[in-house]
């Protein structure tokens, strides 16, 4: 791919290629988190099939995404009456005190799934505590890391909308791909392996999680690009 | 290369590269200790650029987290001495 002319998308078999790399990627270098996986979809029956050609997606679910440290560092207490931080409580365990003195800390669960439309992979996402209670846009919002998502999101380079997951038929938050393709081709530009070998499909969805996660908290270890 | 001496009050040269149509610096190049964290470059060229927030990325396609070491990205990315970091304005799409 003549890097001058890339546009900074990729076909639906590309997407395919690219995230059997980088799930093997991520598996050899991550070993302490849960691997993503690739969940295979039928072709849906009606409407253009050029939209579920991939016929599957990357998932990475039930993940946690903040450090304690972070969590304490929050504001004290939400206004929510329902958490645990009742006086009972506080006599009975420091540990449990700890644990639930601020925060129940949400779980992720991270889709990737590529956009026929776009011709760019695209982040859904939802967030729920341990108790299943989901996290609504408000306390999603609270819960990004406040400099890097707020970086990303005012500028426009990504936003974040709430629709209809292609494939599970309900309600999840995704990263606006519409900036993408411009991003993309702005991260390959500058590789220097690749003015000389064009874009390297293997290196596309680390390059584009490195932009996206970060809206979420996912950080990328520097470690994954040294792999060969 | 850095690597090999104490990382103590090491710095690292790092060099801020305008892309596409951001402005370019009159100042260009400093140093910044290696143990500072990457979020510093970041507001420092918004800062420098009267900017709330810029698209910033470093060699090998690759966006760093705020929260990585100075010294780790010039570990990684680093090659003839110094740091290179490309940044963005927004884009003008639609």
């Amino acid at each position: 791919m003549d890097i001058l002319s890339w546009d900074g998308t990729l076909s639906s078999g590309d997407f395919r290629l690219a995230a059997c790399a980088f799930m093997q990627k991520w598996k050899s270098v991550m070993s302490a988190f849960p691997p993503w996986s690739w969940v295979p979809c039928p072709k849906q029956p009606w409407g253009a099939s050029a939209s579920h050609d991939v016929e599957g997606y990357l998932s990475l679910e039930n993940i946690i995404l903040r450090s304690i440290e972070e969590e304490h560092d929050e504001i004290s207490c939400p206004q929510k009456e329902e958490t645990s931080c009742s006086e009972k409580e506080e006599l009975i365990d420091i540990a449990t005190l700890v644990q639930s003195n601020c925060s129940k800390v949400p779980y992720y669960d991270l889709h990737i799934i590529y956009s026929a439309s776009y011709r760019v992979p695209v982040l859904f996402f939802r967030a729920y505590y341990s108790d299943g209670e989901p996290l609504g846009f408000n306390a999603i919002e609270k819960d990004l890391p406040a400099h890097s998502a707020k970086a990303l999101l005012d500028s426009k380079w990504t936003f974040i909308t709430q629709e209809e997951h292609p494939y599970l038929n309900r309600p999840w938050f995704k990263l606006h791909p519409c900036g993408t393709s411009e991003w993309m081709k702005l991260l390959f530009h500058v590789d220097v392996s690749v003015a000389k070998n064009g874009v390297t499909i293997e290196l596309y969805l680390l390059s584009w999680l490195s932009v996206v996660g970060q809206v979420v908290g996912l950080r990328i270890p520097l470690e994954m690009l040294n792999q060969p | 290369m850095a690597a090999d001496s104490p990382s103590s009050v090491r710095k690292v040269v790092v060099h801020l590269r305008a892309t596409g149509d951001a402005p370019i610096l009159k100042q260009a190049k400093f140093k910044i200790p290696g143990t500072d964290k990457f979020a510093k470059v970041i507001d420092f060229l918004c800062r420098q650029l009267h900017r709330e927030t810029l698209f910033v990325y470093v060699n090998s396609a690759f966006s760093p987290n705020p929260d990585e070491l100075v010294i780790d990205l010039y570990n990684n990315f680093g090659f003839d001495g110094k740091l290179v970091v490309n940044y963005a304005c927004s884009m003008a799409w639609g």
